[in-house]
């Protein structure tokens, strides 16, 4: 067999897998709504740890981290750090949400929301749920897309790009489709074990063949390129620019809708705290990742990638002599990066059509639940053929897509907080800082560039934080309770 | 139903605020060097791997010390 056709073997076997894995976990699941979108809210820690981890770390873990730490050096540790930060939010804020999940039955980021601040018409609701899908869409095509490069560019050619794309999508969908959540909670756990074993086998392999050990490949970038190893990097990336850019994702990962949705199925409280206290130790899967991108400095010296994203599939591939069985697995390891969080795209995506923008059309309010479920299974299929086809035909406008509707999904982090803790959120306040921190984000991302480079969606949180305080104090309030807190105790 | 969930302790949240300045303007400044290499990383690479392990561990703690006050009521 070519080494080529060897690769695409092995990584057809994985596909198969996990295809077989997802579909299995179909008998776990009882045919109910709030059992295919939350699993019942049963899901344990070893799952949930899985599901989370999985769908943080994406695509970008394997082409885009590597890619920093090549292209600019130490400022790719923005990408650690704001990965585990993030855990500090989701331990404050998750245990109520899931809670009032819990009594209430929401299954959605905007049905909490629109809860603590009734619009006129769920106005709101409709809101935040087209926004989020107009969010997801695009994030979800990155990950197909680097699905179908990853294919292409491991078996030389043998998968074209169309098809690459084609057989992670397809087997995504089948098995969110049958399984629903507890599709996705096995077939992550096998996806982030798969990934976390391959990136540290490649971190490490590659730095050993290449350089005889991790801290010798440093020693030689430090000869040679000795800016990259601290700030401002290669090219010099400022303090500001750094620390707003972590802050704001941090504080913003919450609000993905694919994540804050997870905290609604978790078995209790008590499994949520134990997910987030191991959560931090998953984010060291960057740490090889980077080490690649640190060594692709070294070894690329000579003759310069076009696409920095490509230098992890450069060095395993075409540097490294690593047996095509190996790159078979790496290929794997790097689609189980992509797969898993597209998975959860697909499945929030299709979930939030339903439940918070389909409930504005007449002829789709107040479903029984069967039909509800059925929907968002056709949902499922709907978003990832809509994904794989913008792969396809890879608009350039997708990247502004995505960063305008999350820079604006970010915004809604002030109202949450203010509803759960602060009884004097008011929702004039609430909204009018959405408004205003969503209109500084877009302002500063597409037209004047933000004051010091800082992080566009980090001034406009500032404002929207601020608007919202002072509305919210000028308006006389009676309440001894935060929003979220009158929702527990609806009578008092 | 579970208790209403407790609002972290003003020292948890200490913790938490200084891991997060740990990793940004200003606290990372004192890190930004190259020499000593520690586990074989340069340290300001070293400096981010020794906070997640850091901000592990005061969840941990924070978690214990959660489930003892909830055993104690």
């Amino acid at each position: 067999m070519s080494d080529p056709l060897i690769i695409t073997s092995i990584t057809i076997a994985y596909l198969v897998i996990v295809l077989i894995v997802g579909l299995r976990a179909r008998q776990h699941q009882s045919s109910s709504l709030e059992s295919y979108v939350a699993g019942g809210r049963h899901m344990g820690l070893l799952v949930l740890f899985f599901i989370l981890g999985a769908e943080v770390f994406s695509a970008f873990a394997f082409l885009g981290a590597p890619g920093w730490a090549y292209s600019r050096g130490a400022p790719a540790l923005y990408i650690i750090a704001y990965l585990t930060l993030s855990v500090i939010v989701w331990w404050l804020i998750a245990p109520y949400i899931s809670r009032l999940g819990r009594l209430h039955g929401y299954l959605t980021q905007a049905e909490f929301l629109s809860a603590c601040y009734p619009t006129k018409k769920n106005f709101l609701g409709l809101f935040i749920g087209v926004i989020s899908v107009l969010a997801i869409i695009p994030y979800m095509t990155i990950q197909i897309a680097g699905a179908g490069l990853l294919f292409e560019a491991a078996t030389s050619g043998t998968i074209p790009f169309w098809l690459g794309s084609l057989l992670a999508c397809a087997v995504v969908t089948a098995y969110v489709y049958a399984s629903g959540l507890q599709g996705i909670g096995w077939t992550n756990l096998l996806q982030g074990i798969m990934m976390v074993a391959v990136a540290w086998f490649l971190g490490l392999a590659t730095a050993d063949q290449l350089f005889g050990g991790v801290s010798e490949m440093f020693r030689e970038l430090q000869r040679e390129a000795p800016e990259y190893l601290t700030m401002p990097g290669a090219n010099g990336m400022g303090w500001g620019a750094f620390s707003t850019a972590i802050l704001v994702s941090a504080l913003g990962c919450v609000m993905w809708p694919h994540i804050f949705m997870k905290f609604y199925s978790a078995k209790s409280e008590r499994t949520l705290k134990r997910v987030f206290v191991l959560y931090p130790l998953y984010s060291y899967l960057l740490v090889p990742l980077l080490i690649i991108g640190f060594a692709g400095v070294v070894l690329l010296a000579d003759s310069p990638l076009d696409s920095a994203d490509q230098v992890l599939l450069t060095i395993v591939v075409e540097i490294a002599d690593f047996p095509p069985w190996l790159v078979g697995l790496a290929l794997s390891g790097a689609l189980a990066a992509a797969m898993s969080t597209a998975a959860n795209l697909a499945h929030t995506a299709a979930t939030i059509l339903i439940r918070d923008v389909g409930q504005h059309l007449p002829s789709l309010k107040n479903l029984p639940d069967k039909k509800a479920l059925k929907l968002t299974q056709y949902g499922v299929v709907i978003v990832s053929l809509l994904a794989y086809f913008l792969a396809l035909a890879n608009p350039g406008s997708l990247v502004g897509l995505l960063l305008g509707a999350y820079g604006i999904v970010v915004q809604l982090l002030p109202m949450l907080l203010g509803a759960l803790f602060w009884r004097h959120a008011s929702k004039v306040g609430a909204l009018a800082g959405l408004v205003v921190g969503a209109a500084i984000t877009l302002l500063l991302e597409f037209g004047i560039s933000a004051p010091f480079g800082w992080h566009a969606g980090f001034c406009g949180l500032l404002i929207n934080a601020i608007v919202f305080i002072s509305i919210s104090v000028a308006v006389p309030s009676t309440s001894q309770l935060s929003p979220a807190q009158a929702l527990e105790r609806p009578n008092g | 139903m579970n208790p209403t969930p407790k609002t972290p302790s003003k020292w948890i949240l200490a913790y938490f605020t200084i891991c997060a300045l740990a990793m940004i303007w200003p606290g990372a400044l004192i890190a930004n060097r190259i020499e000593p290499f520690v586990l074989g990383l340069p340290f300001f690479v070293f400096w981010y791997v020794a906070w997640v392990f850091a901000l592990f561990l005061g969840l941990l703690i924070a978690y214990q010390k959660d489930n003892k006050e909830a055993r104690d009521e």
